[in-house]
């Protein structure tokens, strides 16, 4: 059977990719941010995960405007890195794993999540950068990867709660696939950020570190923060938290937490992660 | 979950300080914006864009308030009239300014002060979560 085995949440952030990419991760400003991923860098090599569902969102990469899927699922072979205006990112082609990435898009469906299907699709530094901070730079990606591209951007996103019972509904479906998987979830963007306006700038230390808290300790108050509050706290695409709680559904009930990182700034954003276990 | 009224979720978003929320609304008047800045993800694009700016936007139904606001990189502007900052990162990279650089100018801070706030823990939210609370 195939089994969900642990959650990671960590920020996405381009401009961490680019300091990975330019041999910068040891500057001074860089150092505290990849610091905190040192343990996690570790403990996944030891895991050794078969695939990774990984939710993240799609930055104007591969949908514009034209079609905006809330939940999509990509079920592909591969899925080469987008050139996002400056060139693609000097990272390996993404594996999928069209068996599971399938299975889970028809098992939803019955479970009544409407999932949109993708069979072509370019992966942004929403799906690369996590990849890097976990991974660093092989030639290779070690591990088979089912993106789950949110909606985060046209309002209204999924609500949180929605997010949590479509994580359920993840779990449900990996546990039902025939063959011998070791599966992780990983929720990634976020903590707080707001890119645009006046406000910009915006990091609500206090507020995220209760978001992490909350993440392993009274995890079901999380489902009902309406989206007026991560707006109003942690800047405009704060919102992008919604999608850690997908992996956090998916988790269970009760989760360990096996480590923790908070830092700001990474560019404009505050950089947070969480590695997460379910306990049975 | 109870069902939220649809008026009074998108009321509230108008009541956070010096943020415009991407609501449809926005979304529909900045369709072109959005798409036109998406067409310089294209290297062949970002070459004829370059080479001429204001012949490039007439490809695109945009108006003359929108073509303004592109080619004068007023960002706070180009959100007012539809636009949407992953989008708009395309306008911004193509200039080779990094988010930092581009965001810094919708805050009226220079990039120094804006990158030294950052440094120091960013914008606090106190006072900015919304207008009619002053909070």
């Amino acid at each position: 059977m195939a089994r969900i085995t642990a959650g990671v949440a960590t920020s996405h952030v381009p401009a961490i990719g680019a300091a990975i990419d330019l041999g910068k991760t040891k500057d001074a400003y860089w150092q505290p941010v990849f610091a905190g991923y040192d343990w996690s860098r570790q403990w996944i090599a030891g895991e050794k995960p078969d695939v990774v569902i990984l939710v993240y969102n799609d930055h104007a990469s591969a949908f514009d405007m034209k079609i905006i899927p809330t939940f999509a699922i990509g079920c592909a072979e591969s899925f080469k890195p987008a050139d996002e205006g400056w060139g693609p990112r000097p990272v390996p082609t993404v594996e999928g794993h069209p068996d599971l990435a399938w299975h889970i898009a028809q098992s939803c469906i019955l479970d009544e999540f409407d999932m949109t299907i993708i069979n072509e699709m370019e992966v942004d530094h929403g799906l690369t950068v996590p990849l890097s901070l976990l991974f660093g730079q092989p030639d290779a990606w070690p591990v088979k990867v089912i993106p789950l591209a949110v909606n985060v951007v046209t309002y209204p996103p999924p609500s949180g709660n929605r997010c949590w019972l479509l994580g359920e509904a993840i779990r449900r479906a990996v546990e039902s696939f025939p063959g011998d998987l070791k599966v992780q979830v990983w929720g990634t963007g976020g903590m707080s950020h707001q890119l645009q306006g006046p406000r910009a700038g915006l990091i609500n230390a206090e507020w995220d570190n209760r978001f992490l808290d909350m993440m392993s300790q009274d995890s079901q108050r999380l489902r009902s923060i309406p989206h007026i509050e991560y707006l109003r706290e942690t800047g405009s695409e704060g919102i992008e938290m919604v999608m850690w709680l997908i992996m956090r559904g998916a988790l269970g009930s009760e989760v360990r937490q096996l480590h923790r990182h908070y830092h700001v700034p990474a560019s404009n954003t505050a950089v947070g992660h969480l590695v997460l276990e379910p306990v049975a | 979950m109870s069902h939220l009224d649809i008026h009074s979720y998108l009321a509230a978003f108008d009541d956070i300080p010096g943020t415009r929320v991407y609501t449809v609304a926005r979304a529909r008047k900045g369709y072109w914006i959005n798409q036109f800045a998406m067409s310089l993800m294209k290297p062949e694009n970002r070459a004829r864009w370059k080479a001429d700016e204001t012949a490039y936007l007439e490809g695109w139904n945009l108006d003359d308030d929108q073509k303004a606001a592109i080619l004068a990189r007023d960002y706070n502007r180009l959100l007012d009239l539809g636009g949407n900052i992953y989008f708009l990162a395309k306008i911004f990279s193509t200039d080779g300014l990094s988010f930092l650089q581009a965001v810094s100018t919708m805050t009226g801070m220079s990039v120094e002060d804006y990158q030294a706030m950052m440094l120091a823990g960013g914008r606090s939210p106190n006072g900015v979560r919304s207008i009619k609370e002053g909070n």
